[in-house]
Protein backbone atom coordinates (compact mmCIF):
# COMPACT_ATOMS: atom_id res chain seq x y z
CA UNK A 1 0.00 0.00 0.00
CA UNK A 2 2.77 2.37 0.89
CA UNK A 3 4.63 1.43 -2.25
CA UNK A 4 1.57 2.16 -4.31
CA UNK A 5 1.30 5.59 -2.74
CA UNK A 6 4.93 6.23 -3.53
CA UNK A 7 4.49 5.18 -7.16
CA UNK A 8 1.42 7.36 -7.40
CA UNK A 9 3.37 10.29 -6.01
CA UNK A 10 6.10 9.74 -8.59
CA UNK A 11 3.62 9.55 -11.46
CA UNK A 12 1.76 12.65 -10.30
CA UNK A 13 4.86 14.75 -9.85
CA UNK A 14 6.24 13.64 -13.23
CA UNK A 15 2.97 14.60 -14.86
CA UNK A 16 3.00 17.99 -13.14
CA UNK A 17 6.57 18.67 -14.26
CA UNK A 18 5.72 17.55 -17.77
CA UNK A 19 2.78 19.97 -17.78
CA UNK A 20 5.10 22.78 -16.74
CA UNK A 21 7.65 21.90 -19.41
CA UNK A 22 5.11 21.61 -22.25
CA UNK A 23 5.38 25.25 -23.42
CA UNK A 24 9.17 25.05 -23.67
CA UNK A 25 9.07 21.71 -25.45
CA UNK A 26 6.44 23.02 -27.85
CA UNK A 27 8.56 26.01 -28.67
CA UNK A 28 11.63 23.88 -29.30
CA UNK A 29 9.53 21.70 -31.57
CA UNK A 30 8.47 24.78 -33.55
CA UNK A 31 12.04 26.03 -33.92
CA UNK A 32 14.16 22.98 -34.70
CA UNK A 33 17.88 23.31 -34.20
CA UNK A 34 20.08 23.82 -37.21
CA UNK A 35 22.85 21.32 -36.80
CA UNK A 36 25.30 22.87 -39.15
CA UNK A 37 25.11 26.60 -38.87
CA UNK A 38 25.42 28.26 -42.20
CA UNK A 39 28.71 30.10 -42.41
CA UNK A 40 26.90 32.81 -44.31
CA UNK A 41 25.29 33.85 -41.04
CA UNK A 42 27.33 36.59 -39.43
CA UNK A 43 26.74 38.01 -36.01
CA UNK A 44 26.00 41.76 -35.94
CA UNK A 45 28.95 44.06 -35.24
CA UNK A 46 30.15 44.37 -31.66
CA UNK A 47 28.76 40.97 -30.76
CA UNK A 48 30.22 38.84 -28.01
CA UNK A 49 32.96 36.67 -29.43
CA UNK A 50 31.77 33.17 -28.66
CA UNK A 51 28.48 31.92 -30.07
CA UNK A 52 27.40 30.43 -26.74
CA UNK A 53 27.99 33.68 -24.88
CA UNK A 54 26.15 35.63 -27.54
CA UNK A 55 23.13 33.33 -27.41
CA UNK A 56 22.96 33.47 -23.64
CA UNK A 57 23.23 37.26 -23.60
CA UNK A 58 20.64 37.90 -26.32
CA UNK A 59 17.08 38.24 -25.01
CA UNK A 60 15.48 38.17 -28.46
CA UNK A 61 13.87 41.61 -28.28
CA UNK A 62 14.58 42.46 -31.91
CA UNK A 63 15.71 46.02 -31.17
CA UNK A 64 18.88 45.66 -33.24
CA UNK A 65 16.77 44.82 -36.27
CA UNK A 66 14.37 47.67 -35.61
CA UNK A 67 17.06 50.34 -35.83
CA UNK A 68 19.09 48.87 -38.68
CA UNK A 69 19.00 51.45 -41.52
CA UNK A 70 19.70 48.98 -44.38
CA UNK A 71 17.47 46.38 -42.64
CA UNK A 72 20.24 43.82 -42.92
CA UNK A 73 19.73 42.22 -39.50
CA UNK A 74 17.55 39.17 -39.77
CA UNK A 75 16.45 36.72 -37.13
CA UNK A 76 16.32 32.99 -36.67
CA UNK A 77 12.55 33.03 -36.97
CA UNK A 78 11.65 29.40 -37.51
CA UNK A 79 14.88 27.59 -36.72
CA UNK A 80 17.92 27.73 -34.54
CA UNK A 81 16.81 25.74 -31.49
CA UNK A 82 18.34 27.51 -28.51
CA UNK A 83 19.30 30.50 -30.63
CA UNK A 84 15.80 31.10 -31.94
CA UNK A 85 15.07 34.85 -32.32
CA UNK A 86 18.71 35.81 -32.19
CA UNK A 87 19.91 38.15 -34.95
CA UNK A 88 22.16 37.35 -37.85
CA UNK A 89 23.32 39.06 -41.02
CA UNK A 90 23.42 37.36 -44.36
CA UNK A 91 25.68 39.58 -46.48
CA UNK A 92 24.60 37.86 -49.68
CA UNK A 93 21.16 39.40 -49.24
CA UNK A 94 21.95 42.60 -47.37
CA UNK A 95 25.17 43.59 -45.72
CA UNK A 96 26.03 45.63 -42.66
CA UNK A 97 27.07 49.24 -43.23
CA UNK A 98 28.88 49.46 -39.86
CA UNK A 99 26.71 52.35 -38.68
CA UNK A 100 26.74 50.96 -35.16
CA UNK A 101 23.13 51.77 -34.30
CA UNK A 102 22.40 48.20 -33.23
CA UNK A 103 25.30 48.21 -30.79
CA UNK A 104 23.98 51.37 -29.18
CA UNK A 105 20.40 50.18 -28.85
CA UNK A 106 21.08 46.64 -27.60
CA UNK A 107 19.82 46.57 -24.00
CA UNK A 108 22.11 43.72 -22.97
CA UNK A 109 25.81 43.10 -23.41
CA UNK A 110 25.18 40.92 -26.47
CA UNK A 111 26.13 43.84 -28.73
CA UNK A 112 28.32 46.59 -27.35
CA UNK A 113 29.45 49.82 -29.00
CA UNK A 114 32.77 49.42 -30.70
CA UNK A 115 34.96 51.50 -33.01
CA UNK A 116 34.43 50.72 -36.66
CA UNK A 117 37.98 49.49 -37.17
CA UNK A 118 37.72 47.15 -34.17
CA UNK A 119 34.62 45.30 -35.37
CA UNK A 120 35.28 41.63 -35.92
CA UNK A 121 32.59 39.86 -37.90
CA UNK A 122 35.15 37.80 -39.81
CA UNK A 123 37.30 38.59 -42.77
CA UNK A 124 36.65 38.59 -46.49
CA UNK A 125 38.19 35.81 -48.54
CA UNK A 126 38.63 35.86 -52.31
CA UNK A 127 38.45 32.88 -54.58
CA UNK A 128 41.01 33.94 -57.21
CA UNK A 129 39.87 31.26 -59.60
CA UNK A 130 36.49 32.92 -60.07
CA UNK A 131 36.88 36.67 -59.48
CA UNK A 132 36.56 38.43 -62.88
CA UNK A 133 39.77 40.52 -62.78
CA UNK A 134 41.78 37.66 -61.30
CA UNK A 135 40.86 35.38 -64.21
CA UNK A 136 41.30 38.21 -66.70
CA UNK A 137 37.65 38.51 -67.58
CA UNK A 138 37.29 42.23 -67.55
CA UNK A 139 37.55 44.98 -65.01
CA UNK A 140 35.32 45.24 -61.96
CA UNK A 141 36.47 46.75 -58.66
CA UNK A 142 32.99 46.80 -57.14
CA UNK A 143 34.25 45.37 -53.84
CA UNK A 144 37.03 47.94 -53.60
CA UNK A 145 34.80 50.90 -54.29
CA UNK A 146 32.09 49.85 -51.78
CA UNK A 147 34.39 49.05 -48.86
CA UNK A 148 33.51 51.40 -45.96
CA UNK A 149 37.04 51.10 -44.57
CA UNK A 150 38.74 52.18 -47.77
CA UNK A 151 42.29 51.09 -48.39
CA UNK A 152 42.61 49.47 -44.98
CA UNK A 153 39.97 46.92 -45.92
CA UNK A 154 40.57 46.01 -49.52
CA UNK A 155 42.76 47.34 -52.27
CA UNK A 156 43.87 46.51 -55.79
CA UNK A 157 46.96 44.46 -56.27
CA UNK A 158 48.38 47.29 -58.33
CA UNK A 159 46.75 50.62 -58.73
CA UNK A 160 45.22 50.07 -62.16
CA UNK A 161 44.92 46.34 -62.26
CA UNK A 162 41.53 45.54 -60.89
CA UNK A 163 42.53 42.44 -58.97
CA UNK A 164 41.30 42.92 -55.37
CA UNK A 165 43.41 41.97 -52.38
CA UNK A 166 41.99 41.88 -48.88
CA UNK A 167 43.97 43.95 -46.40
CA UNK A 168 44.44 43.17 -42.72
CA UNK A 169 42.06 45.95 -41.71
CA UNK A 170 39.03 44.12 -43.12
CA UNK A 171 36.35 43.71 -40.43
CA UNK A 172 34.03 41.39 -42.35
CA UNK A 173 31.04 43.68 -42.82
CA UNK A 174 30.18 41.88 -46.06
CA UNK A 175 29.34 44.86 -48.26
CA UNK A 176 31.77 43.46 -50.88
CA UNK A 177 29.81 40.20 -50.86
CA UNK A 178 26.57 42.08 -51.42
CA UNK A 179 27.86 44.00 -54.44
CA UNK A 180 29.92 41.24 -56.05
CA UNK A 181 28.47 40.77 -59.55
CA UNK A 182 29.78 37.25 -60.00
CA UNK A 183 26.99 34.69 -59.57
CA UNK A 184 29.14 32.27 -57.57
CA UNK A 185 30.27 34.99 -55.17
CA UNK A 186 34.03 34.51 -55.22
CA UNK A 187 34.26 36.83 -52.22
CA UNK A 188 32.83 35.68 -48.92
CA UNK A 189 33.16 36.32 -45.20
CA UNK A 190 35.00 33.64 -43.23
CA UNK A 191 36.61 33.24 -39.85
CA UNK A 192 39.73 35.33 -39.47
CA UNK A 193 41.87 32.20 -39.10
CA UNK A 194 40.84 30.88 -42.51
CA UNK A 195 42.87 33.46 -44.38
CA UNK A 196 42.18 36.06 -47.03
CA UNK A 197 42.77 33.91 -50.08
CA UNK A 198 40.72 30.81 -50.71
CA UNK A 199 42.88 27.72 -51.00
CA UNK A 200 41.73 25.01 -53.34
CA UNK A 201 42.77 21.64 -52.04
CA UNK A 202 42.20 18.44 -53.90
CA UNK A 203 41.56 15.55 -51.61
CA UNK B 1 -20.29 33.95 8.10
CA UNK B 2 -21.19 37.20 9.72
CA UNK B 3 -22.01 36.32 13.30
CA UNK B 4 -22.47 39.79 14.73
CA UNK B 5 -26.06 40.84 14.53
CA UNK B 6 -26.29 44.35 13.23
CA UNK B 7 -29.02 46.83 13.33
CA UNK B 8 -30.27 47.27 9.75
CA UNK B 9 -30.68 50.99 10.36
CA UNK B 10 -26.92 51.18 10.98
CA UNK B 11 -26.24 50.15 7.41
CA UNK B 12 -28.17 53.11 6.14
CA UNK B 13 -25.67 55.59 7.45
CA UNK B 14 -23.25 56.97 4.90
CA UNK B 15 -21.35 54.04 3.40
CA UNK B 16 -18.13 54.69 1.58
CA UNK B 17 -18.77 55.45 -2.07
CA UNK B 18 -15.99 54.77 -4.58
CA UNK B 19 -14.57 57.73 -6.45
CA UNK B 20 -16.85 58.14 -9.45
CA UNK B 21 -14.09 57.91 -12.09
CA UNK B 22 -12.96 54.48 -10.99
CA UNK B 23 -15.81 52.73 -12.68
CA UNK B 24 -14.62 54.26 -15.95
CA UNK B 25 -11.04 53.11 -15.52
CA UNK B 26 -11.79 49.96 -17.45
CA UNK B 27 -12.36 52.07 -20.56
CA UNK B 28 -9.06 53.82 -19.95
CA UNK B 29 -7.48 50.41 -19.67
CA UNK B 30 -8.80 49.48 -23.09
CA UNK B 31 -7.47 52.74 -24.46
CA UNK B 32 -4.06 51.90 -22.99
CA UNK B 33 -4.09 48.37 -24.39
CA UNK B 34 -5.12 49.67 -27.80
CA UNK B 35 -2.41 52.33 -27.82
CA UNK B 36 0.28 49.79 -26.91
CA UNK B 37 -0.86 47.38 -29.59
CA UNK B 38 -1.14 50.13 -32.21
CA UNK B 39 2.36 51.30 -31.41
CA UNK B 40 3.66 47.76 -31.81
CA UNK B 41 2.21 47.79 -35.32
CA UNK B 42 3.30 51.35 -36.13
CA UNK B 43 6.92 51.06 -34.99
CA UNK B 44 7.84 48.40 -37.60
CA UNK B 45 6.16 50.46 -40.31
CA UNK B 46 8.07 53.53 -39.17
CA UNK B 47 11.25 51.48 -39.31
CA UNK B 48 10.48 50.42 -42.86
CA UNK B 49 9.92 54.08 -43.70
CA UNK B 50 13.30 54.90 -42.14
CA UNK B 51 15.03 52.28 -44.25
CA UNK B 52 13.47 53.76 -47.39
CA UNK B 53 14.74 57.17 -46.31
CA UNK B 54 18.20 55.82 -45.58
CA UNK B 55 18.40 54.29 -49.03
CA UNK B 56 17.04 57.41 -50.82
CA UNK B 57 14.90 55.04 -52.75
CA UNK B 58 11.47 56.62 -53.16
CA UNK B 59 11.50 56.45 -56.95
CA UNK B 60 12.30 52.75 -56.92
CA UNK B 61 9.48 51.77 -54.57
CA UNK B 62 6.51 49.77 -55.73
CA UNK B 63 2.99 51.06 -55.29
CA UNK B 64 2.30 49.56 -51.89
CA UNK B 65 5.73 50.53 -50.63
CA UNK B 66 5.08 54.10 -51.74
CA UNK B 67 1.84 53.95 -49.79
CA UNK B 68 3.75 52.92 -46.65
CA UNK B 69 6.25 55.72 -47.28
CA UNK B 70 3.58 58.35 -47.78
CA UNK B 71 1.40 57.36 -44.86
CA UNK B 72 4.32 57.09 -42.47
CA UNK B 73 5.63 60.43 -43.68
CA UNK B 74 2.22 61.92 -43.02
CA UNK B 75 2.04 60.33 -39.57
CA UNK B 76 5.50 61.29 -38.41
CA UNK B 77 5.93 64.71 -40.00
CA UNK B 78 4.13 66.63 -37.21
CA UNK B 79 6.51 65.20 -34.63
CA UNK B 80 9.91 65.00 -36.25
CA UNK B 81 11.90 67.11 -38.64
CA UNK B 82 14.58 64.52 -39.41
CA UNK B 83 12.68 61.21 -39.39
CA UNK B 84 15.65 59.08 -40.37
CA UNK B 85 17.38 59.79 -37.06
CA UNK B 86 14.70 61.12 -34.78
CA UNK B 87 12.36 58.17 -35.19
CA UNK B 88 14.98 56.05 -33.45
CA UNK B 89 13.73 57.58 -30.22
CA UNK B 90 10.78 55.20 -30.13
CA UNK B 91 11.81 51.62 -30.72
CA UNK B 92 11.21 48.16 -29.47
CA UNK B 93 8.34 46.40 -27.77
CA UNK B 94 7.16 45.58 -24.29
CA UNK B 95 9.91 42.98 -23.90
CA UNK B 96 12.52 45.69 -24.19
CA UNK B 97 12.20 49.12 -25.68
CA UNK B 98 13.61 52.61 -25.85
CA UNK B 99 11.61 55.76 -25.32
CA UNK B 100 13.94 58.61 -26.04
CA UNK B 101 16.80 58.16 -23.62
CA UNK B 102 14.79 55.86 -21.38
CA UNK B 103 15.24 52.14 -21.79
CA UNK B 104 12.66 49.83 -20.28
CA UNK B 105 12.68 46.05 -20.11
CA UNK B 106 10.42 43.38 -18.83
CA UNK B 107 11.60 42.08 -15.43
CA UNK B 108 11.30 38.58 -16.87
CA UNK B 109 13.79 39.51 -19.61
CA UNK B 110 16.23 40.69 -16.97
CA UNK B 111 15.72 37.59 -14.86
CA UNK B 112 16.18 35.35 -17.90
CA UNK B 113 19.30 37.22 -18.97
CA UNK B 114 20.68 37.01 -15.44
CA UNK B 115 20.38 33.25 -15.20
CA UNK B 116 21.28 32.38 -18.78
CA UNK B 117 24.39 34.56 -19.07
CA UNK B 118 25.21 34.39 -15.35
CA UNK B 119 26.63 37.88 -15.36
CA UNK B 120 25.40 41.03 -13.67
CA UNK B 121 25.16 43.49 -16.51
CA UNK B 122 23.93 46.53 -14.60
CA UNK B 123 22.89 48.74 -17.53
CA UNK B 124 20.41 46.04 -18.47
CA UNK B 125 19.27 45.17 -14.95
CA UNK B 126 18.49 48.84 -14.29
CA UNK B 127 16.16 48.99 -17.29
CA UNK B 128 13.74 46.82 -15.32
CA UNK B 129 13.87 49.09 -12.28
CA UNK B 130 10.86 51.22 -13.18
CA UNK B 131 8.62 48.24 -14.07
CA UNK B 132 9.63 46.47 -10.85
CA UNK B 133 8.88 49.53 -8.71
CA UNK B 134 5.53 50.00 -10.43
CA UNK B 135 4.75 46.32 -9.92
CA UNK B 136 5.53 46.53 -6.22
CA UNK B 137 2.99 49.36 -5.97
CA UNK B 138 0.34 48.31 -8.46
CA UNK B 139 0.77 44.52 -8.57
CA UNK B 140 0.26 42.70 -11.80
CA UNK B 141 -0.82 45.88 -13.62
CA UNK B 142 1.29 45.02 -16.67
CA UNK B 143 -0.96 42.04 -17.39
CA UNK B 144 -4.10 44.13 -17.42
CA UNK B 145 -2.97 47.49 -18.72
CA UNK B 146 -0.03 47.10 -21.09
CA UNK B 147 0.52 43.52 -22.24
CA UNK B 148 -0.22 43.33 -25.99
CA UNK B 149 -1.20 39.70 -25.55
CA UNK B 150 -3.90 40.71 -23.07
CA UNK B 151 -5.42 42.83 -25.82
CA UNK B 152 -5.79 39.75 -28.02
CA UNK B 153 -6.63 37.36 -25.19
CA UNK B 154 -9.49 39.55 -23.98
CA UNK B 155 -10.87 39.83 -27.51
CA UNK B 156 -10.46 36.07 -27.65
CA UNK B 157 -12.49 35.53 -24.50
CA UNK B 158 -15.16 37.84 -25.92
CA UNK B 159 -15.21 35.57 -28.97
CA UNK B 160 -15.59 32.65 -26.57
CA UNK B 161 -18.68 34.32 -25.08
CA UNK B 162 -20.10 34.74 -28.58
CA UNK B 163 -19.45 31.08 -29.35
CA UNK B 164 -21.11 30.08 -26.11
CA UNK B 165 -24.13 32.19 -26.92
CA UNK B 166 -24.39 30.56 -30.32
CA UNK B 167 -24.69 27.21 -28.61
CA UNK B 168 -21.20 25.77 -28.81
CA UNK B 169 -20.02 23.86 -25.79
CA UNK B 170 -16.74 25.40 -24.76
CA UNK B 171 -14.80 24.01 -21.87
CA UNK B 172 -13.93 26.22 -18.96
CA UNK B 173 -11.53 24.02 -17.10
CA UNK B 174 -9.73 25.12 -14.02
CA UNK B 175 -6.22 24.02 -13.26
CA UNK B 176 -3.95 24.71 -10.35
CA UNK B 177 -2.95 28.36 -10.33
CA UNK B 178 0.48 27.42 -9.01
CA UNK B 179 1.36 25.76 -12.32
CA UNK B 180 2.70 29.06 -13.68
CA UNK B 181 5.22 29.30 -10.86
CA UNK B 182 6.41 25.86 -11.87
CA UNK B 183 6.69 27.05 -15.50
CA UNK B 184 8.75 29.99 -14.25
CA UNK B 185 11.02 27.66 -12.29
CA UNK B 186 11.40 25.21 -15.17
CA UNK B 187 12.14 28.09 -17.54
CA UNK B 188 14.88 29.33 -15.22
CA UNK B 189 16.31 25.82 -15.03
CA UNK B 190 16.27 25.52 -18.84
CA UNK B 191 17.88 28.95 -19.18
CA UNK B 192 20.68 27.89 -16.85
CA UNK B 193 21.15 24.52 -18.49
CA UNK B 194 21.07 25.59 -22.15
CA UNK B 195 22.26 29.18 -21.75
CA UNK B 196 19.49 30.57 -23.92
CA UNK B 197 16.62 32.95 -23.44
CA UNK B 198 13.99 30.28 -22.82
CA UNK B 199 11.30 32.75 -21.75
CA UNK B 200 11.53 34.98 -24.79
CA UNK B 201 10.23 32.16 -26.95
CA UNK B 202 7.14 31.32 -24.89
CA UNK B 203 6.20 34.65 -23.33
CA UNK B 204 3.28 36.06 -25.36
CA UNK B 205 4.03 39.80 -25.09
CA UNK B 206 7.59 39.15 -26.25
CA UNK B 207 6.31 36.90 -29.03
CA UNK B 208 3.78 39.45 -30.25
CA UNK B 209 6.11 42.44 -30.29
CA UNK B 210 8.67 40.44 -32.19
CA UNK B 211 6.36 38.67 -34.60
CA UNK B 212 4.62 41.88 -35.66
CA UNK B 213 8.04 43.26 -36.52
CA UNK B 214 8.96 40.07 -38.41
CA UNK B 215 5.73 40.13 -40.36
CA UNK B 216 5.94 43.79 -41.35
CA UNK B 217 9.64 44.39 -41.86
CA UNK B 218 11.09 40.97 -42.59
CA UNK B 219 8.27 39.60 -44.66
CA UNK B 220 7.00 36.66 -42.66
CA UNK B 221 5.96 35.39 -39.27
CA UNK B 222 8.26 33.21 -37.24
CA UNK B 223 7.52 30.12 -35.23
CA UNK B 224 6.35 32.14 -32.23
CA UNK B 225 3.10 33.01 -33.92
CA UNK B 226 2.19 29.31 -34.13
CA UNK B 227 2.80 29.01 -30.41
CA UNK B 228 0.67 32.06 -29.77
CA UNK B 229 -2.17 30.72 -31.91
CA UNK B 230 -2.04 27.50 -29.89
CA UNK B 231 -2.42 29.49 -26.69
CA UNK B 232 -5.37 31.35 -28.22
CA UNK B 233 -7.02 28.01 -29.02
CA UNK B 234 -6.24 26.75 -25.52
CA UNK B 235 -7.93 29.82 -24.07
CA UNK B 236 -10.88 29.64 -26.41
CA UNK B 237 -11.68 25.94 -26.23
CA UNK B 238 -10.29 24.65 -22.95
CA UNK B 239 -9.90 27.30 -20.34
CA UNK B 240 -10.83 30.98 -20.42
CA UNK B 241 -7.68 33.10 -20.15
CA UNK B 242 -5.99 29.83 -19.25
CA UNK B 243 -2.54 30.82 -20.45
CA UNK B 244 -2.35 33.95 -18.29
CA UNK B 245 -3.85 32.21 -15.31
CA UNK B 246 -1.98 28.94 -15.30
CA UNK B 247 1.06 29.02 -17.58
CA UNK B 248 2.45 32.50 -18.20
CA UNK B 249 5.90 32.76 -16.54
CA UNK B 250 5.79 36.54 -16.70
CA UNK B 251 2.47 36.57 -14.92
CA UNK B 252 4.04 34.36 -12.27
CA UNK B 253 6.93 36.78 -11.80
CA UNK B 254 4.62 39.80 -11.66
CA UNK B 255 2.37 37.99 -9.18
CA UNK B 256 5.31 37.30 -6.91
CA UNK B 257 6.61 40.87 -7.20
CA UNK B 258 3.15 42.28 -6.59
CA UNK B 259 2.31 40.01 -3.72
CA UNK B 260 2.44 42.86 -1.20
CA UNK B 261 1.26 45.52 -3.60
CA UNK B 262 -0.17 48.68 -2.11
CA UNK B 263 -3.01 49.38 -4.52
CA UNK B 264 -5.75 46.82 -4.13
CA UNK B 265 -9.40 46.44 -4.92
CA UNK B 266 -11.80 45.76 -2.10
CA UNK B 267 -15.46 45.01 -1.79
CA UNK B 268 -17.53 47.44 0.23
CA UNK B 269 -19.63 44.85 1.95
CA UNK B 270 -22.25 47.40 3.01
CA UNK B 271 -23.27 48.13 -0.57
CA UNK B 272 -22.79 44.66 -2.05
CA UNK B 273 -25.90 42.76 -3.06
CA UNK B 274 -24.27 39.39 -3.87
CA UNK B 275 -25.08 39.59 -7.58
CA UNK B 276 -21.73 37.90 -8.40
CA UNK B 277 -21.23 39.90 -11.59
CA UNK B 278 -17.70 40.71 -10.42
CA UNK B 279 -16.83 37.04 -10.14
CA UNK B 280 -18.33 36.37 -13.56
CA UNK B 281 -16.47 39.21 -15.24
CA UNK B 282 -13.08 38.55 -13.65
CA UNK B 283 -10.78 37.49 -16.45
CA UNK B 284 -8.39 35.84 -14.05
CA UNK B 285 -10.99 33.63 -12.41
CA UNK B 286 -10.66 35.31 -9.04
CA UNK B 287 -13.62 35.59 -6.72
CA UNK B 288 -14.15 39.25 -5.77
CA UNK B 289 -17.54 38.40 -4.32
CA UNK B 290 -15.81 36.47 -1.57
CA UNK B 291 -12.88 38.89 -1.35
CA UNK B 292 -10.48 36.39 -2.88
CA UNK B 293 -8.21 38.81 -4.75
CA UNK B 294 -4.77 37.61 -3.81
CA UNK B 295 -1.53 38.23 -5.66
CA UNK B 296 -2.99 37.31 -9.04
CA UNK B 297 -5.31 40.32 -9.25
CA UNK B 298 -4.04 42.66 -11.95
CA UNK B 299 -6.06 45.72 -10.90
CA UNK B 300 -7.81 45.70 -14.26
CA UNK B 301 -10.87 47.27 -12.59
CA UNK B 302 -13.35 45.25 -14.65
CA UNK B 303 -15.17 44.30 -11.43
CA UNK B 304 -15.42 47.97 -10.45
CA UNK B 305 -16.89 48.80 -13.83
CA UNK B 306 -19.44 46.01 -13.76
CA UNK B 307 -20.67 46.40 -10.17
CA UNK B 308 -24.29 47.65 -10.24
CA UNK B 309 -24.25 48.92 -6.63
CA UNK B 310 -20.85 50.65 -6.60
CA UNK B 311 -19.52 48.20 -4.07
CA UNK B 312 -16.01 47.86 -5.48
CA UNK B 313 -13.28 50.38 -4.89
CA UNK B 314 -9.54 50.86 -4.77
CA UNK B 315 -7.75 51.21 -1.48
CA UNK B 316 -4.18 51.31 -0.26
CA UNK B 317 -3.01 48.45 1.88
CA UNK B 318 -0.32 45.79 1.68
CA UNK B 319 -2.84 43.09 2.49
CA UNK B 320 -6.23 41.96 1.31
CA UNK B 321 -9.24 42.03 3.54
CA UNK B 322 -10.38 38.58 4.64
CA UNK B 323 -13.74 37.32 3.50
CA UNK B 324 -16.30 39.84 4.73
CA UNK B 325 -19.26 37.53 4.33
CA UNK B 326 -22.40 38.15 2.28
CA UNK B 327 -23.15 41.65 1.04
CA UNK B 328 -25.43 43.70 3.22
CA UNK B 329 -27.89 44.36 0.43
CA UNK B 330 -28.16 40.69 -0.44
CA UNK B 331 -30.84 38.25 0.53
CA UNK B 332 -28.51 35.97 2.48
CA UNK B 333 -27.35 38.71 4.83
CA UNK B 334 -30.92 39.89 5.48
CA UNK B 335 -32.10 36.39 6.26
CA UNK B 336 -29.22 35.80 8.65
CA UNK B 337 -29.79 39.03 10.48
CA UNK B 338 -33.50 38.65 10.76
CA UNK B 339 -32.90 35.13 12.04
CA UNK B 340 -30.73 36.54 14.79
CA UNK B 341 -33.07 39.40 15.58
CA UNK B 342 -36.67 38.17 15.45
CA UNK B 343 -37.80 41.44 16.97
CA UNK B 344 -36.38 43.38 14.04
CA UNK B 345 -38.16 41.08 11.66
CA UNK B 346 -41.45 41.74 13.38
CA UNK B 347 -40.79 45.44 13.30
CA UNK B 348 -39.97 45.24 9.63
CA UNK B 349 -43.23 43.45 8.87
CA UNK B 350 -45.24 46.01 10.69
Amino acid sequence: MRRRNFLQWIVTSTAVFAAGAIPFALNRLLAPAEHRLSRRHLKPPGALKSDAEFISACIGCGLCGEVCPPRCIQFHQRDGGAQVNTPYINPEQKACTLCGKCTEVCPTNALSPIAREKVDMGIAQIDRSACYPWVDRGICGACVSICPLGEEGINFKQWNQYQPVIQSGCVGCGLCVEVCPHPSLPIRIVERSQGRVMRHTVS
Amino acid sequence: MNKTPMNPTATNKAVHKPFFLWRHLNKLRWVSLTIVFTMLVLIPFLHVYQTYLAAHTYDLLSGSEKQIYNSMEWLSSPFVTDPEDQLDALKGNTWSGTFGSLQLSDPLAVLGHLVSSQTFYWPFILTALIPVILTVFFGRFFCGWICPATFLYELNSNLGILLRKSGLHIGNRRFDRRLKYLVLAIGLAIAVATGSAAFAAIYPPAIIGREIYYAIALGGFGSGVVFFLLTLLFDLLLSRRGFCRYICPGGALYSLLGRFRLLRIKRIVESCNDCAKCTAVCEFGLDPLHDHFGQECNNCSACIAVCPTEAMTFYLSPQDIANQGPGHLGRQYKQQNTAFNPAEKMAGEN
